[in-house]
């Protein structure tokens, strides 16, 4: 009886859900489950720091994955994937020349504003340096814009230890990097042992002036902003990245809430004040 | 907008010839106490009077259990070809109740929002929805009263009240209403609001549940009370098997799967309903669950239709108390039960 012209959905489907081809360039094994990928896509991704796109492989599914790279108007995106479950595991698989879908950027993202003229203070554990990498980049790219620049990184053991060789380059462009492994499990490691809250007491650092960027497992961000906060840190310099299960990236499909928000959208990348009323966000 | 009064045999006969010449849903009886939405065929029965909520609502129709969203090919070359897959055909859902259109109207707050949900737009749009009034509280378990959705008319684009024995007023609220009931010979109704006040001044009173506090009170004690024993205290009976998400009409929440067809180079992305009280929702990679015990996901399905959602849309309750969730529930959880204890706790 009736059927409006269907191109505009059409056009809102390819939209939301349709993604671009990204052509695998290069693969490098970081530690035994991390794997990094360099992918060209057809068109930049114009994305911001602290950003993710939805990854996926046609027939096996769909993940969201955090944007390594700092942000540029090439081609270009550089994503780290740890092989955990099904679709990880097969983009594990894949080789130079390969393609996956790529959807996005999605969410929030640091804005460099907030940071330039300060101190700043990252804080990653584990993975969560994967996403850090595209907020430190573009800090060091004009490091001569911000204070001291500090990196505190940590892992369960020395060979879970990722962007090792980066660590070493920011470390002699003048980062100072604060390099942690909870336990050495008798590996070699010239660097420290600890949680990565462990530095925050004894170091040196302006309260007024220090921005922090917190990404790592969920367990970690309480103890790390409880430290910085003994610290006199305010709750509106610390940024944190924030992890939860995501179907769609656009809003709908309800996994990510974090009581009345979605983490998607209003997410990934919050100022910690903005979370004080939401007891389910650490 | 027209309005007419029709009789009873009038309407039937007018829904049997839009069914037969469109795809058209009506409420079913299945079994001894339950109804459907099915397809009416030249057989089917229409039953305009007492139905209790269908066990799923109708709004389902335009968020199916599995629905794909796109399908892809990949060539000999290499080359993957992704096209959307999208549902454009006509139907009409008729015999919609207050609470259910409320649901619809809901979700189409819900799906326009910020990225617009091209799938559900496409089949709202394509959907004719005939509404109902309800005079007398269908059973036991609705409170849609209670949730101010007992008048909710919107969304419908052809609405009919029973005013008295016989009479059926029917407005017609939508040029596709108007489409639907163009060459129709029903008596004009000359004056449509006094009869349907009529109709609504004879309903018992109070119609159904109510809450021991008015809406806007209760939606402020549920926000409040967070921290509540309330929240342990139905979910020891809970299963964490998600029928309360399932069947409730204004829950959305979906999962993503691919499928790969034999060939392994053409399939398929499809989504299905999940739901907030299954117990790996809100899990991730690492293992942690964000919402582990049962008593912090019903401490959220209950928020989301009180707080979250209603703070986020600027709407009133999200609850359209049609009492599915409590009729469905194998251990007569019921949301109306719980939120009527959090206003209770600490006033006795
Ligand atoms: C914003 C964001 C950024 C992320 N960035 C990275 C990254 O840079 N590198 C990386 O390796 N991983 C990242 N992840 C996690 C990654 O999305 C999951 O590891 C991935 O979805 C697992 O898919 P799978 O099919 O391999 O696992 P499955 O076989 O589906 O399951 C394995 C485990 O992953 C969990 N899981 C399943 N689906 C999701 C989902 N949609 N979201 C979160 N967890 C899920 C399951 O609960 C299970 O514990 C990120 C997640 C989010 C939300
Ligand atoms: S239907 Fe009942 S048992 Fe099942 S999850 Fe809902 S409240 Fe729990
Ligand atoms: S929460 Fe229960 S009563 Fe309320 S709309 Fe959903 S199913 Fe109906």
């Amino acid at each position: 009886m009736m059927n409006t012209s269907t191109e505009h959905y059409h056009q809102l489907a390819r939209d939301a859900f349709m993604p671009q081809p990204g052509r695998i360039v290069e693969i490098a094994d970081m530690t035994a489950k991390d794997r990094y990928f360099r992918v060209e896509l057809e068109k930049p991704l114009g994305h911001r720091p602290g950003q993710f796109v939805m990854v996926s492989v046609m027939g096996v599914g769909e993940a969201p994955i955090s944007i390594s790279n700092g942000p540029g108007d090439d081609n270009t995106l550089e994503m780290v994937i740890r092989r955990i479950g099904r679709l990880t595991q097969v983009i594990h698989d894949l080789k130079v020349g390969d393609t996956m879908g790529i959807r996005g950027p999605y969410g929030s993202w640091f804005d460099l504003e907030n940071f330039y003229g300060r101190d700043v203070l990252f804080v990653a554990g584990g993975l969560g340096l994967v996403p850090l990498r595209s907020l430190i980049v573009p800090v060091l790219a004009e490091a001569d814009r911000f204070g001291k620049i500090t990196l505190i990184s940590g892992c369960r053991n020395p060979a879970e230890e990722l962007y090792c060789d980066q660590l070493n380059e920011w470390t002699e462009a003048g980062l100072e990097v604060i390099r942690l492994v909870d336990c050495t499990e008798n590996m070699p490691w010239q660097f420290g042992v600890g949680l990565v809250t462990a530095p925050i007491p004894k170091l040196k650092l302006d309260p007024g002036k220090t921005v922090a960027a917190l990404c790592g497992p969920p367990v970690m961000y309480k103890f790390v902003i409880a430290a910085l906060g003994a610290r006199d840190v305010s709750y509106n310099n610390i940024y944190v990245d924030l992890e939860r299960r995501m179907k769609c990236g656009v809003g709908k499909c309800g996994h990510c809430q974090i009581n009345k928000i979605y983490c998607c959208q209003d997410g990934p990348v919050f100022r910690f004040s903005d979370l004080a009323l939401l007891p389910e966000a650490l | 907008m027209s309005y007419y009064l029709a009789t009873k045999k009038e309407l039937i006969d007018w829904i049997q010839r839009l069914a037969a010449e469109n795809q058209l849903y009506f409420p079913e009886k299945h079994g001894e106490a339950s109804y459907r939405f099915n397809r009416v065929g030249p057989k089917s029965e229409i039953q305009f009077d007492r139905y209790i909520p269908t066990v799923v609502p109708p709004v389902k129709l335009l968020v199916p259990a599995r629905e794909e969203l796109l399908r892809f090919r990949t060539d000999a070359e290499g080359k993957t070809e992704v096209q959307p897959s999208l549902d454009t055909s006509f139907r009409v859902i008729a015999g919609v109740r207050s609470c259910d259109l409320k649901g619809i109207s809901l979700m189409d707050l819900f799906f326009k929002d910020g990225v617009p949900d091209a799938y559900y737009l496409a089949r709202r749009e394509n959907t004719a929805i005939i509404g109902y009034s309800c005079n007398t509280p269908c059973d036991e378990s609705a409170f849609c009263a209670a949730v101010d959705s007992l008048d909710h008319t919107e969304g419908a684009d052809v609405y009919v009240t029973p005013v008295k024995e016989g009479d059926l007023l029917v407005e017609v609220k939508t040029s596709l209403g108007e489409k639907l009931t163009a060459g129709v010979d029903w008596k004009k109704c000359e004056d449509p609001e006094a009869r349907r006040i009529g109709a609504v001044t004879a309903r018992p009173e109070p119609f159904g549940r109510s809450f021991p506090a008015p809406l806007p009170d209760t939606m402020k004690i549920v926000a409040d009370k967070y921290q509540s024993a309330v929240w342990e205290k139905h979910v020891k009976r809970c299963f964490s098997c998600g029928t309360c998400n399932l069947v409730c009409p204004t829950c959305y929440c979906f999962d993503v799967v691919d499928d790969l067809n034999l060939d392994a180079a053409s399939g398929n992305r499809s989504r299905s309903w999940d739901g907030c009280m299954l117990p790996h929702f809100a899990e991730v990679s690492g293992g942690h669950n964000f919402r582990a015990e049962p008593a912090a996901r019903q401490r959220h399905r209950v928020n989301r239709k009180f707080t979250y959602l209603p703070e986020k849309y600027e709407h009133g309750a999200v609850c359209v108390g049609c009492g599915r969730c409590g009729r469905q529930c194998t251990s007569h959880i019921d949301i109306f039960d719980i939120v009527t204890d959090l206003i209770q706790e600490g006033s006795r």
